[in-house]
């Protein structure tokens, strides 16, 4: 049997509706629920901070979301600033290191726009890829800052 | 001499037909775009290697071949007609995935949704080209560009497909950056292609420890068929994200994934022996493959660009097209266009969002499509 009829007598149109509507009311059900996930937890953060308030002690404990160490303001557009706020980062990772670990250290410490950065990096040949994730650090010396100014 | 001329009679040389011949071409040629073009490697190799073991003609009855009881190949084929593999590789791509970006935008796994449409229309496709139920769910899934889902639903509904399936699925992921671009420039105007996409807000730890809970419940209530693949792969990304359990999370997306691809891609590689492989219904599969590549691409673009009618801030309809599973291929993709209209424009993780729902989508109708088929 082949063509509508096929279609039909398999009862292949009712699948296809009733598993595209299942399917996408599935995908909706979870993205609604995790739109709202911040604010729950926000909401239950303020409540547990309210709770452990002492009044007599005004000092809140910093959250971990506390940048780890001051970032200058505005954050400079140069690249070589920026490898040289880079660069303590680079080597607690160590020579070669995965770049979801460098991404994930950037983010917690506040680093604004770690993607842009990175790609940024990675174009000019800093961040090198040696496979399956791992880069290797490659800033510019002082050589080739010469270099190209003589250039 | 009769003792030569039996051996000579029992050799490859003398056993090959032409099916083993074209066969062992398309297992080199899969070799040659993983190695010198490095269309998807880590997929292509082991699966063309796999094309050209399977492929050495045997005498049969000695236990050499994959459909043979107690050969070697067919214990290791057990892991993919059982759906051990699948499974095992959801695990490690749990304990890879970031789900940041899709929570930082939720509304983006809506385009994941509707990627999905290209599998419900191929079912409609392969039930008129007079395929039975349960081999066109194994062709639709296709349509959701994840080898391993296609694999897994394949192993359950219709085992003797498994080969042309897994083939046709790592074929049309492999040649993502050939399929997809046209059908992404068709669908939209350069001024679409140049909506620059904001920064995504900040996710903090809780919310990503909770999420891979929360989604496993979620989806798994609703189709519990999908078990197999999404428990595994939100409990892999539970072991990434809950950051007690490092040295786990460190083998799932390490050793653990990669056994089982290198198993996965050698065993569904072999299972094309060229008299099993090369039959009328392997071509429809392939025809069916590409349109259900092709519609679930389409779909997740038309539906980003219906989706701005109503939004206030625009989406680059681009992201749609990630909605397909294929990680990272169709983000990186998506990327790619995007910035060869404008190389400032940075759609990778918004991309990557719409991927991983992707991902989320197809197990999902995965599940749904073989309940489905339950009883049939």
């Amino acid at each position: 049997m082949y063509g509508l009829k096929a279609i039909t007598a398999h009862n292949g149109w009712a699948m296809a509706l009733a598993g595209a509507l299942i399917v996408f009311s599935g995908l909706v059900l979870l993205s609604l629920v995790i739109s709202q996930l911040h604010k729950v937890l926000m909401f239950f953060e303020k409540k547990s901070v309210d709770v452990q308030q002492d009044p007599e002690i005004p000092d809140v404990e910093p959250s971990e979301d506390t940048p780890g160490f001051l970032l200058p303001k505005p954050f400079p557009a140069d690249i070589n600033e920026i490898v040289r706020l880079y660069n303590p980062l680079i080597e607690a990772l160590g020579e070669s290191f995965y770049l979801s670990e460098l991404y994930e250290i950037l983010r917690k410490n506040d680093f604004p726009h770690p993607h842009i950065t990175l790609t940024a990096l990675r174009e000019s040949k800093i961040l090198i890829p040696d496979g399956d994730g791992v880069f290797t650090w490659n800033p510019p010396t002082e050589n080739d800052d010469n270099e190209k100014n003589e250039g | 001499m009769e003792l030569l001329f039996q051996f000579l009679s029992n050799t490859g040389y003398y056993l090959a037909d032409y099916r083993n011949v074209i066969m062992i071409m398309v297992g080199s040629l899969f070799l040659y775009l993983g190695t010198a073009k490095r269309y998807e490697p880590l997929l292509l190799i082991p699966i063309g290697f796999g094309i050209l073991v399977g492929n050495v003609p045997f005498f049969k009855g000695f236990g050499l071949g994959i459909y043979e009881n107690n050969s070697v190949l067919h214990y290791l084929y057990f892991g993919v007609v059982t759906g051990l593999y699948p499974s095992i590789v959801f695990l490690g791509l749990g304990a890879m995935t970031d789900f940041s970006s899709l929570l930082a935008r939720p509304v983006l796994m809506l385009l994941g949704a509707a990627a999905q449409m290209g599998i419900f229309f191929t079912l409609l496709g392969a039930l008129a080209f007079g395929f039975l139920p349960k081999e066109a769910a194994s062709i639709a899934i296709i349509g959701g560009a994840d080898g391993p889902t296609s694999i897994f639903l394949t192993a359950k509904l219709a085992p003797h497909l498994i080969g042309p399936i897994a083939i046709a699925a790592y074929s049309y992921m492999a040649l993502i950056p050939v399929i997809q671009p046209p059908i992404m420039r068709l669908l939209t105007t350069r001024e679409e292609r140049l909506i620059r996409m904001p920064e995504l807000r900040q996710v903090s730890k809780k919310e990503r420890v909770i999420f891979p809970a929360v989604g496993v419940l979620l989806c798994c209530f609703l189709a519990p068929a999908s078990i197999p693949l999404l428990g595994t792969f939100f409990f892999g990304n539970f072991l990434k994200e809950c950051g007690v359990t490092d040295r786990l999370a460190q083998t799932a997306r390490t050793a653990i994934i990669d056994t089982a691809t290198i198993l996965l891609g050698l065993t569904v590689g072999a299972s094309t022996q060229g008299d099993v492989f090369l039959t009328g219904k392997s071509v429809g599969i392939f025809l069916l493959g590409a349109v259900a590549f092709s519609i679930a691409t389409g779909s997740g673009v038309i539906f980003a660009k219906i989706m701005n009618l109503f939004l206030k801030e625009k989406i680059n309809p681009l992201l749609g097209a990630a909605g397909v599973s294929a990680v990272p291929g169709s983000a990186r993709e998506v990327h790619l266009v995007g910035q060869s209209e404008d190389p400032e424009n940075y759609l990778l993780m918004h991309a990557m969002a719409c991927n991983s729902s992707g991902v989320i989508g197809s197990a999902i109708c995965a599940g749904v499509l073989w309940s489905f088929m339950v009883g049939l």
